[in-house]
């Protein structure tokens, strides 16, 4: 209100000099006169609507301070409600770990003789609230041979952690924030899962310290995120029920013979295929062709797997699609199992042969592309390449934008440095792993489907994704294994990336191997490769960056 | 233990062990919030995990900074991704660039650098301002080995302007000019051929090196040759020879060959390359032995593989089988010549083919860096009607994989008693543990093969850590 009075009161005063000429002018002649009568009505009509629009500014403005009033409110609220939240995960954590180690103890005093010697124990998946599902039950019920009973149970194999379409409503409940909300429900489930996980194979393994401080690292990634997107976790989850799953195979195998006799044929087929891919057009016909009757031949199911629901593998729930192959609720096992056989083929290629030799990745990528991309194979619409990019997140987390440091146990947890008989892998082992890596994910994510009627199931876009995360860690925190993950994901794509993204692309490669390594603290070897890189570039494409 | 203390940074005076963790775990976009979750104290990597075996091969502590390499070798190194010296080239290579030049015999194993360690010396040695006076040699037992050996002077110099390689094998060197560069590398008879047409001008080599010196030194092949290049040679030359193997014969006379040399030796039981899994097939009869063979595919994740046999038809028809298996193949032997074999051998190398079938004129050498696997199809033999193991060739066949401390795995065909016997000889040679494969159950013998690999990748690489150089 203070606002809008000095502006009346010098109406006011500006209107005064005229007041004695009105006088003069009620005296004058022409008072009665319609012209004047017309003129005294405009000028009254001036003034209403000045008034008027002063009134609605100050209104507005009232409005508009509430309004700001309410978003501050909204986000203390926000940032209470979040901080809420995560005392509970915290607290929930906390609570999931007792009752592993309440199991471990309990565990431990019935079956003391058979040591484990497998270190992931598949009853910690289970949500804290969930009694988790004895293991033996479920293979009793296959041991009957029906599958439906089976494949009630197997979600519940899988903890409480996948959206599926039912429960994702639910997810959004009293909180009502947009992104917090979901993202600390599904760190929280992932703590429910991880945390015990690491809780309970330190306990397994008995007083070995050894293990200990390498289990840490898992636990504390997932805890502090609530700022990160869904997504990337969402790939460790999805990595947990792959391991499950391979578990479960082996189960029913141990059930069901026919199953047992084929798969680990078609196991080794895949492994020989993608072995004997070489570079060069067509040369890969056969080997594509098989890896893809194996596929089909699993989800013809004559052997008899246990349905699944494919949700438990992808990033977010989906729904029916009109004129999908596949739409129904579940898939058989083994045709997810074949998927990450091949899956794992692939990588493990990545990392043996092409961490020797780069460019071998690219004929890989393009079978991966093909298969992922056979609308047989598709879901819903869409493929189910998660499968691969959850062990991509695993074994390279510098692609979707994890740090660490070199130099300490955690940082190197983070950067997916392997670890073989607890300790880590040597050096030149971990860059020759990183270098393979880095060239299977472009092998994967560059590839061109201009020209093919199917979908790209891994864009291009994902390749400029990965590569901004690496360039805009800032200096201190940067690591070789980021550089050499760089340099790989370039080398040999160059011309590739060019062509989808033209002068942004050479932009981006001007970050790469120019500005990013010129910020680096220290001039390793690593960082020095990139600058190299540009060199060469330069001297055999003639880019000059 | 001294050096070792100063690579690592203590805890106090490192700059932040704190990373923040939301920073980190936020990738690019989700910078806004300032997560206050436990700033965990992050653990410094234990020193034993860094490195403490000070005797692996591949272990050293100074960076390729440190031998003060020009900037163009540097470079080169970096482009062909070597990251830091590995032990046989930090030890080696300052006492063969010091001046005055000293001989040299080294002697490491295969996979660990030697050609690198060589090349280097001979990057430095050559005066870049006369591109066509040949100034250093370099002497290999095949014609394929020389190729590989000139490939590499050429990537590490590729950036040394007014480098000019050339190879002295059979078809390469016109003869209407003669030899036209600095460096040369070649087998021995042809070198000499060109010297006796002057068509190479030896007045002002620097440097000779042999590599696979126990095999060129050796007096009933190519050891003539060698001492009658060697005499023809300015005497002030420096002499570096190289080899994975020594034996104590050959040593006499390398010690002769090249007076006053700087030595470096291993134990025989330090021969053995420790990242490569050795393995053996016990096969029920030979016949087997073709479809065991193609399961071993599905066994493991395989690159590129070699697989050495006894003779050329065995060859021919191991090819036709994998090839029907959808392998591409590549057979090379003696059968080939000259600008075939090496055609051949670009296809594997290239990775065109990814299964190089080969009698024994490949055992040595040879470097390809994704062969993930060597099948001795047959054991190596030796002596009049093959009535030896070979336990030298034995160790040169499987040292073509586990490059450069990457994995590899080698599986012998056993079938009779006397292909058991010979093996078991080697083995006891070299005081190996040879695992037993059994071809009956693949569910079995899978698991087992991964569990191997598993065990001896743990030894492959005890490299140290590069992020403190």
């Amino acid at each position: 209100m203070a606002g809008s009075s000095p502006p009346h009161r010098q109406s006011c005063q500006w209107a005064s000099p005229n007041r004695s000429s009105i006088i003069a002018d009620i005296l004058g002649d022409d008072r009665n006169s319609e012209a004047r009568h017309k003129s005294l009505l405009e000028s009254a009509k001036k003034e209403h609507d000045r008034v008027r629009l002063e009134a609605e500014r100050v209104y507005r403005q009232h409005m508009q301070k509430e309004e700001q009033q309410r978003l501050l409110e909204e986000k203390q609220r926000i940032l209470e409600a979040k901080r809420r939240e995560e005392e509970r995960i915290r607290l929930e954590e906390h609570n999931a770990a007792e009752r592993t180690r309440l199991h471990a103890l309990r565990a431990k005093k019935i079956e003391m003789p058979p040591t484990p010697k497998e270190p992931e124990p598949p009853k910690a998946t289970a949500p804290a609230s969930i009694p988790p599902p004895v293991h033996s039950s479920s293979q009793a019920t296959s041991m009957n041979g029906t599958t439906a009973p089976q494949a009630l149970q197997t979600p519940a194999l899988f903890g409480g952690n996948k959206p599926t379409i039912d429960s994702q409503p639910a997810t959004h409940n009293s909180s009502g924030v947009q992104k917090p909300g979901p993202a600390s429900q599904t760190t929280a489930a992932i703590q429910a899962s991880a945390a015990p996980n690491a809780r309970g194979k330190a306990q397994n393994n008995g007083p070995s310290l050894q293990t200990k401080p390498s289990q840490a690292p898992q636990t504390t990634q997932s805890t502090p995120q609530p700022s990160t997107p869904v997504t990337p976790d969402r790939y460790t989850v999805i990595h947990q029920n792959l391991k499950i799953l391979r578990k479960f195979m082996i189960e029913q195998a141990k059930a069901n013979k026919a199953l047992k006799e084929r798969m680990g044929d078609m196991r080794r087929e895949i492994r020989k295929c993608v072995g004997q891919l070489t570079g060069g057009a067509g040369a890969n016909r056969i080997q594509q062709a098989s890896i893809i009757n194996l596929l089909r031949e699993a989800l013809g199911n004559q052997v008899g797997s246990a349905p699944m629901d494919p949700s438990l593998f992808i990033l977010g729930p989906r729904n029916p699609v009109q004129g999908a192959l596949h739409n129904e609720p579940q898939l058989p096992s083994l045709f997810f199992y074949l998927l990450n056989i091949f899956s794992k083929a692939t990588v493990s290629q990545f990392i043996n042969e092409a961490g020797a030799k780069p460019e071998t990745a690219d004929p890989v990528g393009v079978c991966i592309a093909f298969v992922f991309s056979d609308p047989e194979f598709l879901w819903r619409g869409a493929s189910l390449i998660d499968i691969l990019m959850a062990k991509f997140r695993i074994v390279c987390p510098v692609l979707f934008g994890y740090r660490g440091n070199e130099k300490t146990e955690q940082g190197r947890a983070r950067l997916g440095w392997w670890k073989d008989n607890g300790h880590w892998v040597g050096d030149q082992q971990h860059m020759d792993r990183m270098t393979g890596l880095g060239a299977g994910f472009a092998a994967v994510s560059l590839r061109k489907f201009a020209n093919s009627k199917k979908d790209n199931p891994y864009p291009p876009r994902y390749y400029w994704a990965a590569m901004a995360r690496i360039v805009n860690t800032p200096p201190a925190e940067m690591s070789n294994t980021q550089c050499v993950v760089l340099r790989s994901m370039i080398q040999n794509f160059e011309h590739k990336f060019i062509e989808f993204y033209g002068t942004a692309a050479i932009v981006a490669l001007r970050m790469c191997l120019v500005e990013f390594p010129a910020r680096a603290p220290q001039k390793t070897p690593a960082v020095g490769s990139l600058e190299v890189l540009g060199q060469v570039l330069k001297r055999d494409a003639g880019l000059h960056l | 233990m001294a050096d070792l203390a100063s690579r690592i940074t203590a805890p106090a005076d490192t700059p932040a062990p704190e990373v923040p963790s939301a920073a980190v775990e936020a990738p690019v976009d989700g910078a806004e919030e300032t997560n206050l979750v436990d700033n965990t104290y992050e653990v410094e990597v234990k020193l034993s995990d860094l490195q403490n075996d000070q005797e692996s091969p591949l272990y050293s502590v100074s960076s390729f900074d440190e031998l003060g390499l020009p900037k163009a070798i540097n470079d080169g190194l970096l482009a062909m991704n070597f990251k830091k010296p590995s032990k046989i080239q930090e030890k080696a290579l300052p006492l063969m660039l010091s001046d005055p030049p000293h001989n040299m015999i080294a002697q490491s194993q295969s996979g660990t650098g030697k050609t690198a360690a060589f090349v280097l010396t001979v990057l430095s040695r050559v005066d870049l301002s006369k591109p066509t006076q040949p100034q250093a040699l370099l002497l290999a037992p095949s014609r394929e080995l020389a190729r590989q050996i000139q490939m590499v002077v050429q990537t590490i110099g590729q950036f040394c302007e007014g480098l000019i390689v050339e190879a002295a094998i059979p078809g390469a060197i016109a003869r209407e000019t003669g030899v036209k560069s600095s460096v040369v590398v070649g087998t021995p008879g042809t070198v000499i051929d060109l010297i006796k047409r002057r068509q190479f001008d030896v007045s002002q080599l620097k440097v000779l090196v042999i590599d696979e010196a126990d095999n060129m030194l050796d007096m009933q092949g190519l050891g003539e040759q060698c001492s009658r290049v060697k005499s023809i040679l300015p005497k002030t030359i420096q002499i570096l020879l190289f080899s994975a193997t020594f034996p104590a014969n050959v040593m006499a006379f390398a010690e002769k060959f090249a007076p006053n040399a700087n030595q470096m030796k291993l134990k025989q039981q330090e021969l053995t390359v420790k990242g490569i899994s050795q393995m053996y097939m016990d096969c029920p009869d030979e016949k087997q032995k073709y479809e065991i063979l193609c399961k071993l595919y599905g066994l493991m994740t395989i690159g590129s593989s070699v697989i050495f046999v006894r003779t050329r038809d065995s060859a021919a028809e191991i090819q036709r089988r994998m090839e029907a298996d959808g392998h591409k193949v590549t057979a090379l032997h003696g059968a080939y010549e000259g600008a075939n074999r090496d055609a051949l051998l670009d296809d594997f190398r290239s990775g065109r083919s990814k299964v190089l079938i080969t009698t024994n004129v490949l055992a040595r050498g040879i470097d390809v860096s994704s062969v993930a696997i060597v099948i001795n199809y047959d054991i190596p033999m030796k002596g009049p009607g093959d009535r030896e193991p070979d336990a030298e060739t034995y160790l040169h066949r499987i040292g073509r994989t586990g490059r450069f401390g990457r994995v590899g795995v080698s599986i012998s065909f056993v079938y009779d008693r006397k292909s058991f016997n010979a093996l078991a000889e080697i083995a006891r040679f070299y005081n190996i543990d040879l695992i037993q494969l059994d071809p009956n159950d693949w569910d079995v013998t899978e698991k087992k093969v991964q569990d191997v690999i598993k065990s001896s990748r743990a030894k492959a690489d005890y490299a140290p850590n590069a992020t403190s150089g």
